[in-house]
């Protein structure tokens, strides 16, 4: 972690505890973790800026998108080629090497036209989950449902707890890409499908349709397993690789156990070091 | 001399994010590393010069990851480093003069002109500009043991979605080790102590022993381990992991009462960048005329009061003093307590940011010459170890599965995948999957250019993940940099990768970024496979 950005943290909010410290509270409300990010205003062309030399070819690089429903511009911008400012020192007239350095101008693609979902896990009880459908898939849809299908139909994510052998569904739309989801189980495997059901009966397509589904993801543990244990301690010496069973009772742990809050000793360890978790709002999410 | 009853083993991780811009000397984030040298791995280096000239028996350990490494190696940074140390020793001289009708600040001034003075002295003539065989020196001697990290600090929990990408920070990290250090890493500090099981075969497969892990990756294990963090674990896989002591960094770290908040010590936030006259220092604060730190700072913390008394050495070095004694008595304590109920001795494991000491704990690097002096001669109940020869003296530990946990804010991921940051992510998985897609396809390529091509992706990808980006998101601060950067590396490696794709490689374009971007110069993109 450089440091720096934690100083520079501490010192920003030196200055705001001093200012005011409703500031931060009237930030939380402004975001929402459901990143609706909306695909009508950005620009999904990758404006690569590439650099022609005096000879070479010209490279018009189309960008990664290829739906347009908003006119998305496609520019390639016009190549620059730059020196840099050879120096030159005021004493003698000594040139500095002339570099040519190219101009680079990139933005993040707004998506890659693939069908993916992918889930992560925040916290013992936060999933994320991301996704996209191809815009071969989506007209695999059309064509075998209708032209109304994605009028039709809503998205939905079906999460999957495979530990415990359970699902429950949270209602997406379609200008979500990505959603969190609170889960009640910790240290449980968990997958998510998405899929898509009909918003009214007269509907072609089925019940629920599958499009695609997530990778597996455990989320972690999040308290001492005192029950998981039944006296059957192993150790290996990582030597030699034996193994051995032994029978020891868990007395050092109940004894020592009173430091063991780890929520109660991040707050107390970071309270100002890192982050203003008011102000990222971690809780307040919106599925479930 | 007797067995003691116990162990405690200090670990700090030195990590800085790959910066390296030959093409302008106006990013100001270039200078995290000069100031981290000047205030942190310099004087680290001369502690441990005094410890062994002093003849203490100490040990520690140090990550010190591939990024920092490829920097502390890198000819221009070198370069940079002596002029920002010359233009410190500029501005030390004048501060002398400016500060002439004061004593205790011209005195403060003095000092600053001397230890800038013995920076570049100690950087050009002792080391030959290169820190990492300082480091190296003392690994080599038995007092420091150096371990690794991911190749860019990428962080595992969110990354492994694609496997691979995970295996190849690993295996990068192993060989950038192996390079500057001559041998293979024992341990892995995991970067931000990222821990997922599924790392295990990787971290196996390279021949790491020992993994650093956060208190509850060890606590909230399966099964329970007995000991808590007062022994290590071992993984089904055979990962030995040391989980961090909560009371021990808790007296360091903690905002209320830690010892870094000592009101005798040095006042971070005043520094002649902000205070001395604008038109004189303008040529010692940023390009653009933005106030900076310089590094020069006359006050101490004083209280919790805006006016701030002079700083005063010899104060700051007795508070240094009373604290190192302060901590000892209480590893005492501790380790008693738990002998009580273990039948082999237990281990304190402390890790910290090595930035910690010293740019931030300007006293911090003092305090550890003096605690380590300390713990060797007026104690016999702990002595001090590096994980290493810990797992050599008790190499029967318990079976468990660690917890997957950070250190980050709250001990899991929340820190590097929030709702500031959360976008990037579909974007290091996409090129994470498209470069082991480029590893597949082009296994058996014999074309030097096209080789370079996919190693120049390598390069790409591995900055893009740099956990460092989605930290700073998260902190708010410098945000336009990091985003920048992701930008400019997914940016690359897509062009890239269309441009092998197609078969239509723009050379002049690979120079260039080659250039920028050249951490990991013996690179094989074949990591991916």
């Amino acid at each position: 972690m450089p440091r720096k950005a934690k100083d520079e943290i501490n010192e920003e909010k030196k200055v705001k505890k001093i200012n005011s410290t409703k500031d931060s509270s009237a930030k939380s409300t402004s975001k929402k973790a459901t990143s609706t990010k909306s695909s009508g205003t950005k620009s999904t062309s990758k404006k690569a800026t590439s650099t022609k030399s005096s000879s070479s070819k010209s490279t018009s690089k189309k960008a990664h998108s290829t739906k347009n429903s908003n006119s998305k511009e496609v520019s390639s911008k016009t190549s620059v080629k730059r020196k840099t400012a050879s120096r030159v020192s005021s004493k003698s007239n000594s040139v500095q090497n002339i570099k040519a350095s190219i101009l680079e101008y990139y933005d993040l693609p707004y998506r890659y036209n693939k069908t993916v979902v992918k889930l992560l896990a925040q916290t013992p009880n936060t999933l994320f989950v991301y996704w996209d459908i191809s815009d071969e898939d989506k007209e695999k849809y059309i064509e075998q449902y209708g032209e109304f299908f994605f009028n039709d139909t809503k998205p939905v994510l079906v999460i999957h707890n495979n530990t415990k052998n359970y699902a429950f569904e949270v209602d997406i739309n379609d200008f979500a890409n990505s959603w969190y989801i609170h889960v009640l189980d910790s240290d449980c495997d968990y997958s998510v499908e998405l899929g898509r059901r009909p918003i009214n009966k007269y509907a072609k397509s089925p019940d629920f349709l599958q499009i695609s589904s997530s990778n597996d993801i455990q989320s972690p543990n999040d308290h001492i397993l005192f029950d998981g244990l039944n006296n059957n301690i192993y150790f290996r010496n990582v030597k030699t690789n034996i193994t051995i069973k032994k029978d020891i009772s868990l007395s050092f742990l109940s004894r020592i156990g009173k430091v063991y809050d780890i929520k109660d000793f991040y707050e107390n360890m970071y309270k100002d070091e890192y982050i203003d978790f008011d102000r990222l709002d971690f809780k307040r999410l919106p599925s479930s | 001399m007797n067995e003691p009853k116990g162990y405690v083993s200090f670990v700090l991780h030195a990590h800085l994010p790959f910066i390296h811009h030959p093409e302008s000397e106006d990013y100001l984030e270039e200078q995290w590393l000069y100031e981290a040298i000047s205030e942190t791995y310099i004087p680290l280096l001369l502690n441990f010069q005094k410890l062994v000239e002093e003849k203490v028996d100490f040990r520690i350990t140090m990550s010190m990851t591939p990024p920092l490494l490829n920097m502390l190696d890198n000819e221009l940074l070198q370069k940079r480093y002596i002029k920002y140390l010359k233009k410190h020793i500029e501005l030390a001289k004048k501060e002398i003069e400016r500060t002439s009708d004061n004593n205790k600040i011209n005195e403060l001034s003095q000092y600053y002109l001397k230890r800038y003075t013995n920076d570049l002295h100690i950087f050009k003539d002792v080391y030959k500009c290169n820190l990492i065989n300082g480091f190296k020196h003392f690994q080599d001697i038995g007092v420091l043991e150096i371990i690794t990290c991911g190749a860019t600090h990428g962080y595992f929990p969110i990354l492994y979605v694609t496997e691979q990408t995970v295996k190849a920070q690993i295996a990068v990290g192993v060989q950038t080790y192996e390079k500057y250090f001559g041998k293979k890493p024992r341990g892995i500090w995991l970067p931000e102590c990222g821990y997922v099981p599924e790392a295990d075969k990787y971290l196996k497969e390279f021949g790491i022993e020992y993994a650093i892990t956060e208190s509850h990756g060890i606590l909230y294990a399966n099964p329970t381990p007995i000991y808590g963090t007062y022994s290590p674990i071992v993984s089904p896989i055979g990962i030995t992991c040391f989980g961090r002591d909560m009371e021990s960094s808790r007296q360091v770290w903690s905002s209320i009462n830690g010892y870094p908040g000592d009101f005798n010590y040095r006042e971070f936030y005043r520094d002649i960048g902000y205070d001395a006259p604008y038109d004189y220092i303008k040529p010692y604060i940023a390009h653009n005329g933005i106030r900076v730190h310089t590094g020069i700072k006359y006050h101490r913390i004083t209280g919790k009061t805006g006016e701030k008394d002079v700083y005063n050495l010899q104060w700051a070095e007795d508070s240094a003093q009373m604290q190192a004694g302060h901590f000892m008595n209480s590893r005492i304590k501790q380790i008693n307590e738990a002998t009580k109920y273990m039948d082999k001795p237990p281990i304190i494991l402390c890790p910290y940011d090595a930035e910690l000491y010293g740019h931030w704990w300007y006293e911090g690097p003092y305090w550890l010459y003096i605690l380590f002096k300390k713990i060797y001669f007026d104690q016999n109940d702990f002595k001090l170890i590096t994980p290493g020869e810990y797992i050599d003296k008790f190499p029967e530990i318990q079976i468990s599965t660690p917890c997957r946990s950070s250190w980050g804010a709250n001990g899991y991921s929340e820190v590097w995948l929030n709702e500031t940051n959360d976008y990037v992510h579909k974007h290091l998985h996409d090129a994470g999957e498209k470069m082991v897609e480029l590893a597949h396809s082009f296994i058996n390529e014999g074309n030097p250019l096209k080789i370079k091509v996919l190693n120049q992706c390598a390069r790409e990808l591995l900055l893009a993940q740099s956990s460092d980006w989605l930290f700073i998101i998260t902190n708010g601060t410098m945000v336009d940099y990091a985003k920048k950067r992701i930008k400019d590396h997914i940016g690359r490696f897509n062009k890239l990768y269309e441009q092998i794709k197609s078969n239509n490689i723009d050379e002049e374009f690979l120079t260039s970024i080659e250039e920028k971007d050249c951490i990991f110069p013996e690179i094989n993109f074949k990591v991916y496979f």
